[in-house]
Parts: structure tokens; C-alpha cells; sequence
């Protein structure tokens, strides 16, 4: 599912997933040659990020984008994939 | 709003605040915002109805969408699906509020109750770790002394691995109630000693005097309790269903041995949530029960907002009609007042329960070695998880069982039902997304 992205978050949503892509791909070990990994992928469905990965991740969004995420944006299907978290996280910082 | 009905009894009531305890299962009148312990209730009025769930989230109440256009709410998953509901739209009240929810179109009004927080003491401050300890057993008396008051002709049954959170339940339960059983679990073996578990417990019902229930199982026998762990422990992650897989067997065993009186059953569980005693488990060369890898104190915050989620400790007890008591639960507040220094011991929980219990604990109990998670002895192939990856109940299996339970044709969406430690949550009415 590709997530939908506001124009005036664009740029910054693109550098959160960036940053978000390279954290995945270090810390669950996906391969460079794995085609079906994508920023539209879903990362639980597909096996990327297990129960115990998904809250490595909440920590690393925490400390690397300096937001909170409540337990509705962490359960909100937006956050199944890259570009969803970049847009949640994009959202929670221009809240603040 | 639509009418909403109850499917099913709710789990009973343990709540501690106000320094008293809260047992009723109608929570109408009000409720202490400092509410500790587990605790969940729907009250339903003809115009009203008040539904409330403990801020760790121990007691479990879920709600989905009935056929007849009403809600409907449970203590488990399984009775909404057998109800009619679909899963993927079942979901938890969330933990830690009272919401109030006007049947006649005048809204919802939600109160947070107070969650609980990391509030380290200074580090290196003379006393500091007695002092919290102090007040710790404090409130672990007060709390078994209301227990044993408001269950006079209840037998105490102690769940007894022989570690130090069950031996210092043991402890609170001999000080408090006038008749208790211990109660030890070992899978049945082909040969050798039975488990380190099993030993301690033998060694301490000696020493106090105390009949000793000893459950020992059959793989099979201890594998027949799978379906029922997996509906009423609400979890199909493998430590939780391991853990609850022992927990049913004793339940068993206690409901058979229980004569037509009341009884509690005492857990010892939450320590290790509470004080990060958890460990990651090698058998054939692959990991189990890893953990997120994150420093101490934030793995201890992780750990306990996770508590919302499986119901391993009461859930496989309460499938037999039997009444499980977290013993520790009421003191959370005083663990997460422990400096990050003693979190980062690696003696954390033998200093703390020294402060605690003292000498009252044995010595033998304090220097025993570390046994395995869900295993009871110090080779990690011979319990639960052994047992279950040689029948071939691994992960997959679990949540493939978990998902057929629960008339699930497709296992993902279980990923959307527990996230990060929590159960996909709302209150009726109200949208999940802010």
C-alpha cells in the first residue's frame, strides 16, 4: 500500500523514510538483493520486522526524530510501511 | 451510540488503591485514579455504561461490533468470535481509563488513570534501595493482608519454581493466610533427577512444612492445554504461550485438588518485567525468547507497557474456574522508583529481595543457579520450549493455531491486533486515530 504524502511534507518524508529505509535494512538484515523490499512495503506482513523488531524501531524513531508516537499511530495501518511511518512521523513533529 | 451487552463473566477484580482493594466487579462507583493491580469492569446501565481497565492493563476487556448492530464486550477474543464478531475488528479497551459512554447520544466522556512511570531515585545515595524496598514491602503486606481479610476460608495456593519472586510470595502468603499449598510444577522425564525447579520447592515445603502439590505432566498431557492457552492466554508469541502452557497444567491440577472451599491462586509473575530479569534462550543453535535490544531502563519501560498484552498468568488458571492473584502487581510504582544503578546489576533481583525478605528467604534459594525461562532447570532442551520445537510447535505454528481459533482465514492480521506491546485498542464510539 503506498502511503498518501502531502506536498508540503514532501521533502522532509522523503528524509525521514531515508533515514527510516537504512535502520531497517542495518539492524533486520535485509538483504541489497531483495527486490521485493520497498519504502511501500509492509514491513510485518512481509516478515521484515517481528514483535520484538517493531519496538527497536519505536526506539530508533523516538531518539532519531525526537517524537512520541501513542499507541494509535504505532496501531494505525499507515504504519505498516516506510513511506507510512515517514508520513506519522512527519505529522508528529510539525504537531509539536 | 449503539446498545452494548456483555458476552460472558469477566475475570475477578484485584485492584489496589486508596490503600484498599477493589473487588467488585461493578465500577460505578468511583474509581481511585491511582488504581493498581488488575482490574477491569463493565458496568451497563440502561442509558449508560462505564467501562474500566487497569493502567498495566492486566485485566483484559475487549469489544467488536455485534451482528445485531449493538456492541458487545468480553474478557476474551474467542467469546466475541463465537458471538458472531469478526476479528479484525475486535478491540481492547485501552489501559488505564474509566470511560463513560452515554447510550442516548450525548457522547463519551474518558479519564486517564494515573499510568505508571519511571521515576529512578538518584543513583549512589546511601540507603536509597532500602529505603524503596521499605515501602515496597509495604504495600506487598498491606495488599496480601487486605486479600486474606476479604478471602477468610480461601486456601492459598502458591505457584513455587523455587526462584526468589515465588519463594517471596511463599513468604507473604505463610505471613498472611492460614492455609496455603504449594504448588510445583516438573515434566514428567524418562530419566534423571526431577528439575532444579522441582527440587527447590520439595526442599522449602520441608522446611516450612507445607503439603507441597506436585504437578508433573506428560509432554502430551501438558500439549492437551495448548488450545485453551492460546484462547484464554490471548497470545500466540512463544515465551507467553510456554509460560501459560505451565500455568494450565497447574490450573488442573489445583481445580482437581481443591476440595468443594474457595481458593486463590498466588503468582509470582512481574518481577522479571519489572526488574528486566529476562534472557534470550540458545537450543540448536537458534535464539528464542529474544528481547529488544535497548539499554536496561528502557528495556524495563518496554516490559511493562507491555503487560497489556497475554494473559499467560491469570487467563489458563481462570479456564478452570480458578481465581489468580498477581501479588506483586499493586507495587509497580515502587520498582520503577529503583535507581538505574541497581538496574544495571546483574544481582538486581537477589539485593532487591534481600531488602526485602531477608533471611526469611533460605540461603539455598538465593544461590541457586539461574534456571531457564519456562524450562525449570538449567538445560533449556529439557522443558516446555524443547518439548514443544520436538512436536514441531514452533513460532509459526502457534500464530497458525492462534489465527484458526480465532476464525482467521488470513494469520496477518494478528500483526495488527498486538503491536509493540500492545492490543489493537478504542473506546466504543470513539475513533482510534487522533
Amino acid at each position: 500500500m503506498k502511503a498518501h504524502v502531502h506536498f508540503e511534507d514532501l521533502m522532509t518524508a522523503v528524509e525521514v523514510a531515508e533515514r527510516v529505509e537504512h535502520f531497517v535494512r542495518t539492524q533486520f538484515r535485509v538483504a541489497p538483493s531483495d527486490s521485493r523490499f520497498s519504502r511501500s512495503q509492509r514491513l510485518f506482513d512481509m516478515g521484515y520486522v517481528d514483535s520484538v523488531g517493531v519496538v527497536e524501531l519505536l526506539a530508533f524513531l523516538s531518539k532519531e526524530f525526537q517524537v512520541h508516537l501513542p499507541d494509535e499511530a504505532i496501531m494505525a495501518d499507515e504504519f505498516s510501511t516506510i513511506d507510512g511511518i515517514a508520513t506519522i512521523v512527519v505529522r508528529l513533529r510539525n504537531n509539536k | 451510540m449503539s446498545a452494548i451487552s456483555l458476552t460472558g463473566t469477566l475475570d475477578p477484580n484485584f485492584g489496589w488503591g486508596d490503600d484498599r482493594l477493589h473487588l467488585s466487579p461493578d465500577c460505578r462507583a468511583a474509581v481511585p485514579s491511582g488504581l493498581r493491580g488488575a482490574y477491569a469492569c463493565a458496568s451497563i446501565g440502561a442509558a449508560s455504561v462505564r467501562l474500566v481497565r487497569d493502567p498495566l492493563g492486566l485485566n483484559k476487556l475487549f469489544w467488536a461490533p455485534g451482528r445485531d448492530g449493538g456492541i458487545r464486550v468480553a474478557a476474551r477474543p474467542w467469546r466475541l468470535v463465537e458471538a458472531g464478531c469478526a476479528f479484525e475488528e475486535i478491540q481492547a479497551v485501552p489501559c488505564g481509563v474509566v470511560a463513560d459512554i452515554d447510550l442516548t447520544g450525548n457522547g463519551q466522556v474518558v479519564t486517564s488513570l494515573d499510568a505508571p512511570r519511571r521515576r529512578p531515585g538518584p543513583d549512589g545515595e546511601s540507603g536509597a534501595v532500602e529505603a524503596i524496598a521499605r515501602r515496597l514491602r509495604a504495600t506487598l503486606d498491606q495488599y496480601c493482608a487486605a486479600l486474606a481479610a476479604s478471602h477468610p476460608r480461601s486456601r492459598a495456593f502458591v505457584c513455587l519454581s523455587g526462584g526468589l519472586d515465588s519463594t517471596g510470595v511463599l513468604m507473604l502468603a505463610i505471613e498472611h493466610f492460614r492455609d496455603v499449598v504449594a504448588v510445583s510444577f516438573d515434566l514428567l522425564r524418562d530419566h534423571g533427577p526431577p528439575s532444579a525447579d522441582r527440587q527447590t520447592a520439595q526442599r522449602l515445603a520441608r522446611d516450612f512444612k507445607l503439603p507441597l502439590l506436585e504437578v508433573t505432566p506428560t509432554g502430551d498431557e501438558l500439549l492437551d492445554g495448548l488450545d485453551a492457552v492460546l484462547k484464554d492466554g490471548i497470545d500466540w508469541r512463544d515465551f507467553n504461550v510456554h509460560a501459560g502452557l505451565v500455568n494450565h497444567a497447574l490450573g488442573r491440577a489445583i481445580a482437581s485438588a481443591r476440595t468443594a472451599g474457595a481458593c486463590l491462586v498466588l503468582t509470582g509473575d512481574l518481577p522479571n518485567e519489572f526488574l528486566v530479569d529476562y534472557h534470550a534462550e540458545e537450543l540448536n543453535g537458534r535464539t528464542y525468547y529474544a528481547l529488544p535490544k535497548l539499554p536496561t531502563p528502557a528495556l524495563q519501560t518496554v516490559l511493562v507497557r507491555g503487560l497489556d498484552t497475554s494473559h499467560r498468568e491469570v487467563g489458563p488458571f481462570q479456564a478452570w474456574g480458578l481465581p489468580a492473584v498477581q501479588v506483586y502487581a499493586p507495587a509497580v510504582d515502587r520498582y520503577l522508583e529503583l535507581p538505574d544503578s541497581l538496574l544495571a546489576d546483574p544481582r538486581r533481583k537477589d539485593n532487591l529481595c534481600r531488602h526485602l525478605f531477608g533471611e526469611r528467604i533460605p540461603e539455598y534459594v538465593y544461590t541457586r543457579p539461574k534456571t531457564r525461562a519456562q524450562v525449570g532447570d538449567v538445560e533449556v532442551g529439557r522443558g516446555v520450549l524443547g518439548l514443544c520445537l520436538d512436536r514441531g510447535i514452533d513460532a509459526a505454528a502457534l500464530r497458525s493455531r492462534f489465527a484458526e481459533l480465532h476464525r482467521l482465514s488470513d494469520a496477518s492480521a494478528l500483526d495488527r491486533f498486538i503491536r509493540a506491546g500492545r492490543y489493537r485498542a478504542a473506546v466504543p464510539g470513539m475513533s482510534r486515530v487522533p
